[in-house]
């Protein structure tokens, strides 16, 4: 079964349901989103199981959570807002479109195919059409790099 | 310029030796002879058609200069056993770098028209042959598709995807020009 809806960077362009209920929702964009890339929070507990260092350990704590949340959200975040308008200006310039299908179930998958504007349109109907029936296609007019990391 | 690039005149100096590559292919008539001539034909194609189109105010990019390099050594090697009347496969030296610059596709498709229309020529001027005919069209077929994905500022997935299908089409034309010199 497929549906169409607007296309858009963050709304999926159609989705679709397989023979087996796999459900993909498949985007359109021209903009390559930065990754989420998370930082080293440094350090470990200096706890060594002796008494007397459980103090000391406690004292690290709040530096330990500065840290996680440093390398875990703060770098990331700030790498995203640095590079997002760099991918965009870039997706606006160019004439390759990047089409994802994106399944949760039964485990996470992200399938890559890169077109150009000319041949988007009929890249994604062979592409639905493809996982409606329960296969991954490769139309011509594209190029399919597989799953994403 | 990057530190790296090479005066591109240093470049097509290594290519001189193979200018005879040209006329010999078409003096030499076919068989083991003249399978030899076609390959320093299509070594010396891709060679200068790589530098030409790699060219920047005088530099090449050093990873093309090595590439040309490797195969302009591979010409005179290849014009030897055609003036010796052997024949061969020859085997297009691999690509050190695991993705190509524009300047580098642009060059591989130069030479993959450049060869097509050798091919396309010399096939014309024989008797009807449909299934050389039919490889002919699997080449052009090559030529369409990456036309259709050529674009200006390709990211990385169409240009590995455009140096793929131009990989293939150059291994194409390059056995179908070897059956046609080998053929009667």
């Amino acid at each position: 079964m497929i549906h169409t809806a607007r296309v858009g960077l963050f709304r999926p362009a159609r989705t679709v349901t397989g023979p087996t209920g796999d459900y993909w929702e498949i985007y359109v964009s021209k903009t390559a989103l930065p990754g989420w890339k998370e930082g080293q929070a440094g350090g470990n507990l200096s706890y060594d199981g002796g008494y007397g260092c459980a103090g000391f350990a406690l004292f690290e704590l709040p530096f330990m959570l500065l840290s996680f949340l440093w390398a875990n959200i703060v770098v990331p975040l700030g790498r995203i807002l640095f590079l997002l308008p760099i991918a965009v200006v870039r997706g606006r310039r160019s004439r390759a479109v990047r089409i994802e299908a994106v399944t949760d179930y039964p485990h996470r998958q992200v399938l890559l195919w890169t077109t150009t504007d000319g041949y988007a349109p009929h890249v994604l109907d062979e592409i639905v059409a493809g996982l409606a029936a329960g296969k991954i296609v490769q139309p011509t007019g594209c190029i399919y790099s597989g799953q994403e990391d | 310029m990057l530190r790296a690039d090479v005066p591109a005149a240093l470049v097509t100096a290594l290519g001189r030796d193979g200018a005879d590559a040209y006329d010999v292919v078409d003096r030499l008539p076919r068989g083991p002879a003249r399978e030899a001539a076609w390959n320093t034909y299509a070594l010396q194609t891709y060679a200068d058609k790589l530098v030409g189109a790699g060219r920047r105010a005088g530099f090449v990019r050093a990873d093309t200069a090595l590439y040309a390099k490797s195969v302009y050594a591979l010409v005179a090697g290849w014009l030897e056993r055609a003036h010796a009347g052997a024949g061969g496969t020859a085997t297009l030296p691999r690509w050190s770098s695991g993705m190509h610059s524009a300047a580098q596709l642009a060059g591989m498709r130069e030479a993959l028209m450049a060869l097509r229309t050798y091919v396309a020529f010399d096939l014309a001027s024989r008797a009807a042959q449909p299934e050389l005919e039919a490889r002919l069209a699997e080449i052009d077929a090559c030529i369409d598709r990456v036309d259709g994905l050529w674009i200006e500022r390709p990211p990385a997935e169409l240009r590995g995807g455009i140096a793929g299908t131009l990989t293939g089409g150059l291994e194409q034309v390059y056995e179908l020009g070897r059956i046609l010199a080998l053929g009667p």
